[in-house]
């Protein structure tokens, strides 16, 4: 008897759970937008970050005075997971900002304002046009625009180079492995490592569009079966197995203080070298990452902003989204952000020399990456394979699988995923 | 059917009890039979966490049961369980019969071993990724190198991930494990063993046949929170083998099922998959568990 009580118990709970779960949404009820309105905005990334963005909001609040916005931290850790409680709720945020696939992820489900019916895609002609086009989702949709920009760079000890012998950094692939065997000759145990995107997709994408080759094709077919992907991994892998590169990610700061000579990391990095290793101060350098054959394309990162459709003021988020992409606002940030010692690059490429918190030598290394870079594929299915690419990438590297076998099975993951 | 009578009588009497309890219940029901039965339900749904959710019955089942990343879980979870309770289980037998007098010497001991159990697990599994930081500077290849070998990519080594994380349950868990088994010692009667003694038993007979038949309940009990511990396993591949891009370490040589199950549901949002993975993880643990009170026959005792 008991038990069958527990049982109807426990069989009622799980209806009221389906009735719970299955209720339907509606579009959310629009506040008036003369009415005093106050907007939070949840920003990923570090307490600092939202500081310098804070600032902009000010601006923003300055000029409106009706309109308040607060910006709160999300850690990178959990964001993701906030950011789809939230959605799931359907309440929190008015304005959000995350990885650059987010906002597309979340709008395919509709928790995302399209921000075409504000006219934010009049911002296209002020950002980078491959950034812009891996915010946009397959189907054109805009619920999401960068909000700011990061690449990588080849990092470099210039008293270990000229140890080996060596005036300038390596320029080219061939020039890479050439100044590595250079560097062992010369007695440097470390010659070459690489932090963001070792054994990762987001580190084979910058050989594989080096190389002439892509994911996708532009109709979205995985398009890693060509000579140029193959040419590609193969290199890579010969990075690893021939020429010592290591396959355990350490920080590329602490690579260069350890005696790593060459180091391919994010430009973040730039920004704490000289701070965090005081020992390294004019000992290091920076440039682009060597070309390819086919140019020197380099992976482009970085967050994108959007409006949230559970936001009761979304004209309003979407004006403050617009406004992130002002002079002024981009000036705010920056200046905070050089304050406090951050990395920022804005979505605009005419502001990345003059308009970031790195320096002017620094920033140029960056504008030229931005001018040939690429971004992630925004083909569907992309965001599924990238965990399983990776791991056919990394079976090739360990020895596990040759080339050809490893981008074939990839091929297929990402075929499958296409739905 | 219930009497009408005897209830009232009964709540007359036992109706403060049933009042003071009620908070609980309301917590108990909200914050554990509520999400319970919803993720049940939810298991036999498509569901995003946004969208409204969609029954599609068995599906997520049949789906697991073709998923080959999921068999590569369960592949990993089998080898990292067995190798984790079964060297835990020992170790932590090993260090009761070793410290498990009533000196000073000993109880410093048993502290030392027991400290890991008090410790935040998020900050072992830290301190963890620091010893097995992967550049020469990590304790562990600082160590490695003193001794002349080469520095060692601990966490981008496939081979090594899962005896790393059993290594880290053991050395965490075994403290634990030690403090049951010193406390099941002690309420083994001497006069058996003396008995034993006078009948000319040498040592390991009477470990074989008085300790070891009298530890059962504490050894089913040890290795029934060891297993479900085990299967649970979350922060350590979470903290010292996530990727910028994978969960479960290089090659998903450490992807276990809750952190399958995590990325699964809050990554990639399938939600519904996820809560069938977390239900056949119950099945798992449920059978288990009765197989290891069974074999125990401590049904009783516990």
């Amino acid at each position: 008897m008991r038990r069958t009580t527990a049982a109807c118990g426990t069989v009622l709970l799980a209806l009221l759970a389906a009735a719970c779960a299955t209720s339907g949404q509606a579009p959310t009820r629009q506040a008036d937008r003369d009415a005093p309105a106050t907007l939070s905005f949840w920003s990923t990334g570090g307490d600092d970050e939202t500081a310098i963005f804070q600032k902009a909001a000010d601006l923003y609040h300055r000029e409106h005075p009706n309109v308040t916005i607060k910006v709160q931290t999300l850690s990178w850790d959990d964001a993701y997971a906030k950011l789809l409680a939230a959605a799931t709720s359907r309440s929190g945020p008015d304005v959000i900002s995350g990885g650059m696939t987010w906002t597309i992820q979340f709008g395919a489900r509709g928790a995302m304002v399209d921000l075409r019916q504000h006219g934010l895609d009049a911002l296209k002609a002020q950002a980078q046009p491959a950034q812009w086009e891996s915010a946009t989702s397959p189907d054109g949709s805009v619920y999401g625009v960068p909000l700011d920009m990061s690449t990588l760079a080849l990092y470099y000890r210039t008293d270990l180079l000229a140890k080996a012998g060596l005036d300038a950094p390596p320029k080219t692939w061939d020039e890479l492995t050439a100044a590595i065997g250079r560097l062992k000759a010369a007695g440097v145990d470390k010659p070459y490592s690489q932090d963001w995107g070792n054994l990762d997709w987001i580190g084979y994408f910058n050989y594989l569009y080096q190389a002439g080759g892509t994911f996708y094709t532009p109709d979205c077919k995985p398009s890693l079966d060509t000579p140029q992907a193959e040419r590609a991994l193969t290199y890579w892998v010969k990075l690893y197995r021939e020429h010592g590169a290591p396959t355990a990610s350490v920080e590329a700061s602490d690579a260069l203080d350890t005696g790593t000579a060459l180091v391919v990391g994010g430009n973040w990095i730039a920004k704490g070298i000289d701070v965090n290793k005081p020992k390294l101060k004019g000992k290091w350098a920076m440039t682009t990452l060597p070309a390819g054959p086919a140019g020197p394309t380099t992976f482009i990162g970085g967050r994108a902003i959007g409006v949230t459709s559970f936001s009761e003021h979304a004209a309003t988020g979407a004006d403050f989204v617009r406004f992130m992409y002002s002079d002024q606002a981009i000036a705010a940030i920056v200046e905070e952000a050089r304050k406090r010692n951050l990395p920022y690059i804005p979505p605009r490429p005419d502001k990345v020399v003059d308009s970031s918190s790195f320096t002017p030598d620094q920033a140029r290394v960056f504008e030229r990456a931005f001018r040939t870079g690429k971004a992630a594929p925004g083909c569907p299915g992309w965001d599924e394979s990238a965990p399983d690419v990776s791991k056919h990438l990394q079976s090739a590297i360990l020895g596990k699988a040759d080339v050809k076998t490893a981008l074939a099975e990839a091929a297929k993951v990402m075929a499958r995923n296409a739905g | 059917m219930a009497n009408p009578a005897p209830l009232r009588s009964r709540l007359r009497r036992y109706g403060t009890s049933y009042t003071m309890l009620l908070p609980f219940l309301g917590l108990f029901a909200a914050f554990l039979i509520w999400p319970l039965a919803n993720s049940l339900y939810l298991s036999f749904t498509t569901f995003d966490g946004i969208n409204p959710a969609a029954f599609t019955g068995l599906d997520n089942f049949r789906d697991l049961a073709q998923d080959a990343r999921f068999m590569h879980v369960l592949r990993n979870t089998s080898v990292y369980v067995v190798a984790s309770v079964l060297l835990g289980t020992l170790l932590s037998l090993g260090l009761a019969l070793a410290f498990n007098g009533s000196g000073w010497a000993h109880r410093v001991m048993r502290t030392v071993f027991f400290l890991p159990s008090v410790t935040s697990s998020i900050a072992l599994m830290l301190m963890w990724k620091w010893v097995l930081f992967p550049s020469d500077v990590g304790l562990a290849n600082t160590i490695v190198s003193r001794l002349g070998g080469t520095a060692v990519a601990w966490l981008a080594t496939p081979g090594l991930t899962i005896p790393i994380l059993v290594l880290m349950s053991v050395w965490g868990g075994m403290g634990y494990g030690m403090v049951l088994y010193v406390a099941g010692l002690g309420s083994i009667p001497q006069e058996y063993y003396e008995a034993a003694e006078i009948d000319g038993a040498s040592a390991w007979r009477r470990f074989r046949h008085i300790t070891l038949p009298l530890l059962r309940p504490v050894t089913t009990y040890v290795v029934v929170t060891g297993l479900i511990g085990a299967f649970q396993v979350f922060e350590a591949v979470y903290i010292v083998f996530r990727g910028t891009n994978n969960i479960g370490g290089v090659l998903d040589s450490g992807l276990m099922i809750v952190p399958y199950l995590y990325d699964q549901g809050f990554t990639h949002f399938k939600l519904g998959y996820a809560s069938a993975i977390a239900w056949v993880l119950f099945l798992i643990i449920f059978v288990l568990s009765l197989v290891n009170l069974r074999l125990g026959r401590a049904m009783k005792e516990l």
